[in-house]
């Protein structure tokens, strides 16, 4: 029977009464084409016949056989999987950059992750608190995603085989509105990396070789986050208008609040509210809250805005940059 | 009685014990590496396959030699691709191919592969599953020859 092949070449002559389709059925090992090529280890076996007569009918020979073994070829693509730079805020932690790391290479082979923040080319250096390795559902969960530990879950990967992973960083607290940070995640090899045709004897899959591939046996992609800060201003004016026409401030005279704020920046501001007491002396005007030009009542209902007795408050909720809100309420001098 | 088995031997014996004798068929494999030079000249080297990985190009040689005292005729010589490996050319030699494993023959340029929708198209050299090579003339006593193809590794 077939012995097991011991190098990359094994020549073997064989009595040549056996058909070659019987013997091609023999050597059917089984073999997977895949994107990233024949399995590491598969046996690429090789018989020619010749058939021919000389006279006494038609006769066959069948050559040698030639039996090679496929060596394993290390390559791996890491992707970002983010479409666009991830928007952050300065001090935000666990900000989420997505990667794919993907066994390009023809055998199951074992990968170390890191994360680069400092590579240049970027306004600030994300700080890299965790990497995750992802359950398969692609989205990003702490309780049922795995914490990447190097060298204890270094993932394995079959040929073609990809695994999402996740980079959580922390945005410094120093960093303005329209900054990029970089990160680059790398995988690298574990039976080596160097340059493409690097061999590791006796390494690969199947017993064979180890060989670097165009990759060079390690991959890397860069993320990027996004600082998207905004800033409030408020602006406050007072119009006195007094019972006689004029705009003295006299007792019965109405002044009449105006509070504008201004949203500035790419981000947005969140939870944004204008709260503004009842100066002494002087009284609410009942109903003269408004928003937007929009009368809003008293009562704490439905609408962005009331009066408690003692000051008056508008919740604006999120606000995006380049925005504005107008609030306006009158007040009597009593 | 000694002398009797033998001939008895023979008898039993097919024409193809024989023909072994008459007509060797040797088959190698060589990986065909492109470097280049300092120069920027590029180098195609055969190598002893002992280290391939995919897309590597193999180079199969077949070497026949017919060893006997008279000429054959009907001359085939016929070699199936290995699953693992894409035929890419065979120099300028021109053999049968078979696109549909080893059914029909002919040039590749001539062959047509039906795809699953009904239609055909033309045959394109990942499509080959044989190759053939059939020569019109016998092999006269003790001439030998060399054929090839290349492959690339899947």
């Amino acid at each position: 029977m077939m012995k097991a092949p011991v190098g990359g070449a094994l020549h073997r002559h064989r009595i040549p009464a056996i058909s070659t389709l019987a013997l091609a059925a023999m050597l059917a090992l089984p073999m997977q084409a895949q994107a990233a090529g024949t399995r590491a280890g598969s046996i690429i076996s090789n018989t020619a016949s010749a058939s021919f007569d000389t006279g006494g009918g038609a006769q066959t020979v069948d050559s040698n056989t030639v039996d090679l073994r496929v060596d394993e070829l290390i390559d791996v693509v890491v992707d970002s999987s983010d479409p666009a730079d991830v928007p952050t805020t300065p001090g935000a932690t666990n900000q989420l950059l997505t990667f794919s790391v993907t066994n390009s290479g023809n055998g199951e082979e074992g990968f170390t992750l890191s994360a680069i923040a400092n590579g240049g080319g970027d306004d600030y250096d994300p700080t890299v608190t965790q990497i995750y390795i992802d359950n398969g559902d692609g989205v990003f969960d702490a309780g049922t995603d795995t914490l990447y530990t190097p060298g204890a879950n270094d993932p394995v990967l079959d040929p073609d085989e990809s695994v999402t992973v996740f980079v959580l960083s922390t945005t410094p607290g120093s960093v303005v509105d329209g900054n990029r940070g970089t990160v680059s995640l790398v995988a690298t090899s574990k039976t080596g990396t160097g340059a493409p045709g690097t061999s590791f004897a006796g390494q690969g899959e199947g017993g064979g070789d180890a060989v670097i591939g165009s990759t060079g046996g390690d991959g890397q992609d860069m993320g990027a986050y996004i600082v998207s800060a905004a800033t409030v201003s408020l602006v406050k004016s007072a119009v006195v208008a007094d019972p006689f026409g004029g705009s003295e401030p006299v007792p019965g005279a109405t002044i009449t609040y105006t509070i504008v704020a201004t949203v500035a920046g790419s981000g947005s501001v969140s939870g944004l509210a204008i709260t503004d007491n009842i100066p002494a002396d002087t009284s609410y005007v009942a109903g003269s809250l408004t928003l937007g030009g929009s009368g809003l009542t008293d009562a704490a209902d439905g609408d962005a805005g009331d009066y408690n007795g003692t000051r008056i408050n508008v919740t604006l909720g999120t606000v995006a940059g380049g925005q504005t809100r107008t609030v306006t309420f009158r007040t009597t001098i009593d | 009685m000694r002398r009797l088995f033998l001939i008895l031997a023979a008898a039993i014996l097919p024409g193809q014990a024989l023909a072994a004798n008459q007509v060797a068929l040797d088959n190698s494999v060589f990986v065909e590496r492109v470097t280049t030079d300092a120069n920027g000249k590029q180098r195609v080297k055969l190598e002893e396959p002992k280290v391939v990985v995919p897309g590597d190009k193999l180079v199969f040689v077949l070497n026949y030699r017919n060893a006997s005292a008279q000429p054959v005729d009907k001359f085939v010589i016929t070699n199936p691709l290995p699953d693992a490996v894409r035929y890419a050319d065979a120099g300028d030699s021109r053999p049968l191919v078979s696109v549909d494993g080893g059914k029909a023959w002919g040039l590749l340029t001539d062959l047509t592969v039906r795809q699953p929708d009904g239609t055909t198209r033309p045959a394109q050299p990942a499509d080959v599953t044989h190759i053939r090579w059939a020569f019109q003339q016998p092999i006269p006593a003790g001439a030998s020859g060399k054929l090839m193809f290349r492959g690339i590794v899947k």
